[in-house]
């Protein structure tokens, strides 16, 4: 992609004049050929810069760790951070500025296009290069996906690898943002928005609640779906062992009497309990960034269950995440033609 | 003891074994490779390179009951100890890395002094190790840390894929038990054979891996640069999540909580459950100090486990190669290249 | 003795019925004085509810309502002021459209939509509290007892 360049050029820029403190990007990753997340502080680093298919990561995420990371320092540096956000990550940009988690002066979105494309999927690819190693990928404009090999090239359709997130996805570049780089492409070629979620509700309950089981009996509890996950940033979580939030006024009686919600062992019902948790307080909030399935390392189809909520919300409340941070939340505003028969 | 299987008898082999034991092989299933009970007429598949949750499970599961406890009015409290009555199980597949974490569990449980739940998993467990013979993944690197994809530690048995045959060197009483048991399933292997397996395992040596330096010098870097910024600018982008931890298998911490099944009068479990010192309320004191707050410390902790402390306490380093932290790191963090910054100065 | 013995095995034939177990979560100005309402009017309902008081239905955190299914609850009732009869003014309405997530949620990965409700019940509704029970009791009992979310380790 040529915008690469200009997004190095503003990131020396932002970083040269030095209106903002680091640049939250992308950069080639040893770990394998998806993009690893960098914070770059130095107008000497810019060219480290990549933007493609591979940068997979929701960096909306680092303005909550820095923010939380700068509590603890003495001189906290105050000039904002600037990020490079696809639609999906500036769309969490926006929930967080809705809560007024971030203001809008601590963040500089420079906006990326996913265009008529998205990022990779690394376990489609794997699966779709059977056994082979992939050192680089990227779409291309005739909806393919070039991958680089170790001996050679090879090329695979683009919707055979893309994420799943993205195939659903309506619209692919960031409303907010400051700078914009790329098209605006509102007509996508992929699934509908909520094919998946769709087509799971239409199954019968015994067959849902058996799926579900399965996956939550999976779950390991590392926990990686929360930490990855811009929206959750509560300083003390239900599934936490311990209190974090400890001040001179938290009482022995506090910590002592910390009600054990969930409990530690990673079984079925407690893990059901952790994602239907997690699950809720995303509601009207997740932007189906997709990141909690990707990290998942037993692959738990964590998107289902975000997207069913995400899509009730908009069913029954007009409501999408993300679009508008002036709006009042989901859940702290209602209207009188709310949903009622349900109740008796 | 070296024997031969013929192919298209393994099946066989482990339905018979598995009339006595409880056997487990990898199994490709929800797009991933792990390990799982070996079902009725399905067959033993290797080619997944390895599985995402590790063999330590076996030994050392997410969650032991350590004992179960309850009140009765005017009564001691009644404590029973529950140790692990799963019987036997047999695992097929397990990789050499694998199998050297478990030389490293041993040292941690069962030396002095011996924890009960593990030892009675351990005796009753026979690992079936698997030598590798394709090309690695991208992030394995078994060579630099002292193992090879035909490493016999741990193991009970060693299989070595040779053509339409496995040719098993017994490694253990505990494997020769079982192969004894079931000799009707085996030839002879000859001097031919032995030859070949050698041919195998040094082919498997070429393959190009990741390379860390020698274990004095990684060592040596890493206490040379233990208060070095670089560890938080390596961890600047990590979430403090558990998947390296939790998959590794070698890793080996646990928390101990109690879980309460009846209110009153009071009954439940003493459980153990992994623990993960990537998490930010693995170090958390009751004050509300942390000292180990920032994902820096906690990525030099896990680390310097590895490739210092347990190289200083027991002569070896704890990490084995497998490469799954690597793989399944959300956001790319990679020891093999924290250690190798560490060795060569840090820069600062 | 040998007709202990024939009562006892009698009694093992036989299983005693099933009452389930609901977890009523009642606001204090309108629900939880219709229930009281019920009780002082010795109304005849199902006595398997247990309420628990809370200051407005939109006080509710959905994690009461996950957390008494995981303590083995067969149903949870969710129950406040009319619209319009908050007493914090919108408390309910927050609830409405929360608890229509949780519900939604529930129901998706696959627990009986009839395990868990909602009720619009005033100080005045005694009558209405004892119907609600005895309703949601009667539905509880054809679904049988809860053990999709209860605690199993």
């Amino acid at each position: 992609m040529a915008i690469i360049e200009d997004i190095r050029a503003k990131a020396k820029e932002l970083l040269e004049s030095e209106k903002v403190r680091a640049v939250l990007g992308y950069r080639r990753s040893t770990a394998g050929i998806l993009a690893e997340p960098a914070f770059i502080a130095s107008p000497a680093d810019v060219d480290e810069l990549v933007i493609d298919a591979t940068c997979v990561e929701n960096l909306a995420l680092y303005l909550v760790n820095e923010k939380k990371r700068q509590k603890g320092e003495r001189e906290p540096d105050t000039r904002p951070l600037a990020i490079v956000a696809k639609g999906c990550d500036a769309r969490s940009v926006a929930v967080l500025l809705q809560e007024n988690y971030i203001s809008r002066d601590e963040v500089v979105i420079l906006g990326v296009s996913c265009g008529n494309s998205g990022v990779i999927d690394e376990r489609k690819l794997n699966k779709a290069l059977r056994g082979k190693q992939a050192k680089a990928a990227d779409f291309d404009d005739a909806g393919n996906c070039k991958v680089t090999l170790m001996d050679g090239e090879t090329s695979v359709p683009a919707a055979d690898v893309m994420a799943d997130r993205c195939l659903e996805c309506e619209v692919a570049f960031p409303q907010v943002s400051d700078f914009f780089y790329g098209e605006k492409v509102t007509e996508r070629d992929f699934s509908q928005r909520f094919t998946a979620v769709t087509a799971f509700a239409e199954k019968a309950a015994e067959e849902r609640s058996e799926f579900w089981a399965h996956q939550f009996d999976r779950c390991i509890r590392c926990y990686a779906c929360r930490a990855v996950c811009p929206m959750c940033y509560c300083d003390e979580c239900v599934v936490d062992s311990t209190n974090f939030v400890v001040d001179a006024t938290t009482t022995a009686d506090d910590k002592a009497n910390r009600i054990c919600w969930i409990n530690r062992s990673a079984c079925t019902s407690e893990n059901a309990m952790y994602h239907m948790v997690r699950a809720i307080h995303l509601a009207g909030r997740c932007t189906d960034c997709g990141e909690c399935e990707r990290v998942c390392p037993v692959n738990i189809p964590l998107r289902l269950l975000n997207t069913m909520l995400e899509h009730e919300a908009l069913e029954a409340f007009e409501y999408k995440a993300g679009y508008d941070p002036e709006q009042p939340s989901l859940i702290s505003s209602f209207r009188d033609e709310d949903p009622n028969d349900f109740i008796r | 003891m070296e024997t031969i299987l013929r192919k298209d008898r393994l099946g066989e082999w482990a339905a018979k074994l598995g009339e006595q034991a409880q056997v487990f092989a990898p199994a490709f299933a929800d797009e991933i490779w792990n390990f799982a009970p070996l079902e009725q007429g399905t067959e033993i598949a290797f080619e997944g390179i390895n599985t995402v949750r590790s063999a330590k499970e076996f030994v050392f599961p997410q969650r032991e009951v350590l004992y179960r406890f309850q009140l009765s009015k005017g009564q001691q409290p009644e404590i029973t100890q529950t140790l692990p009555a799963d019987g036997a199980k047999v695992v097929f597949g397990v990789r050499p890395c694998d199998g050297r974490a478990m030389v490293r569990n041993d040292k941690v449980f069962t030396c002095a002094p011996c924890d009960p739940y593990f030892q009675t998993r351990r005796d009753q467990v026979v690992f079936i190790g698997l030598a590798c013979a394709t090309p690695p993944s991208p992030n394995c690197f078994c060579l630099s840390v002292g193992g090879s994809p035909s490493s016999e530690d741990g193991l009970d048995i060693l299989m070595t894929e040779l053509g339409d045959r496995y040719h098993l060197k017994v490694i253990t009483a505990k494997g020769g038990e079982i192969i004894d048991r079931t000799a009707e399933f085996f030839e002879k292997a000859t001097e031919a054979d032995s030859s070949e397996v050698e041919k195998a395992h040094t082919a498997a040596r070429e393959y190009p891996q990741r390379t860390l330096a020698s274990m004095e010098k990684v060592a040596e870097g890493i206490k040379r640069n233990f208060e070095s910024p670089q560890w938080e600018e390596l961890a600047r982008a990590c979430l403090g999540c558990g998947a390296c931890t939790y998959l590794c298998p070698s890793c080996h911490c646990f928390d101990i909580s109690d879980e309460i099944t009846r209110q009153s009068p009071v009954a439940g479990e003493r459980v153990r459950t992994w623990d993960n010192c990537q998490f930010p309320d693995f170090t958390m004191h009751t004050s509300g100090h942390n000292p180990r707050e920032t994902t820096g410390t906690r990525l030099r902790q896990r680390v310097a486990h590895k490739l210092l402390y347990f190289v200083e306490n027991h002569n070896m380093q704890q990490c084995t190669g497998c490469g799954r932290c690597i793989t399944h790191c959300p956001v790319g963090i990679d020891i093999v290249k924290v250690a190798n910054i560490m060795e060569e100065g840090a820069g600062a | 003795m040998a007709e202990v013995v024939a009562g006892l095995a009698d009694t093992g034939a036989e299983p005693q019925a099933f009452e389930p177990k609901v977890v009523a979560f009642l606001c204090k100005w309108c629900s939880s004085a219709g229930c009281d309402l019920a009780g002082v009017s010795r109304l005849q309902y199902p006595p398997n509810a247990v309420p628990i008081q809370v200051m407005c239905s939109g006080s509710v955190s959905p994690l009461y309502i996950l957390s008494a299914f995981n303590k083995g609850a067969d149903g949870v009732l969710v129950s406040g002021c009319h619209p319009g009869d908050c007493h914090y003014l919108k408390g309910n309405y927050y609830a409405r459209r929360r608890i229509y997530m949780v519900h939604q949620m529930l129901n998706f990965i696959g627990l009986e939509p009839d395990r868990f409700r909602m009720s619009w019940v005033s100080a005045a509704e005694g009558v209405k509290y004892a119907e609600v029970i005895a309703d949601f009791v009667e539905d509880l009992k054809v679904l049988g007892p809860q053990r999709k979310l209860k605690a199993k380790c």
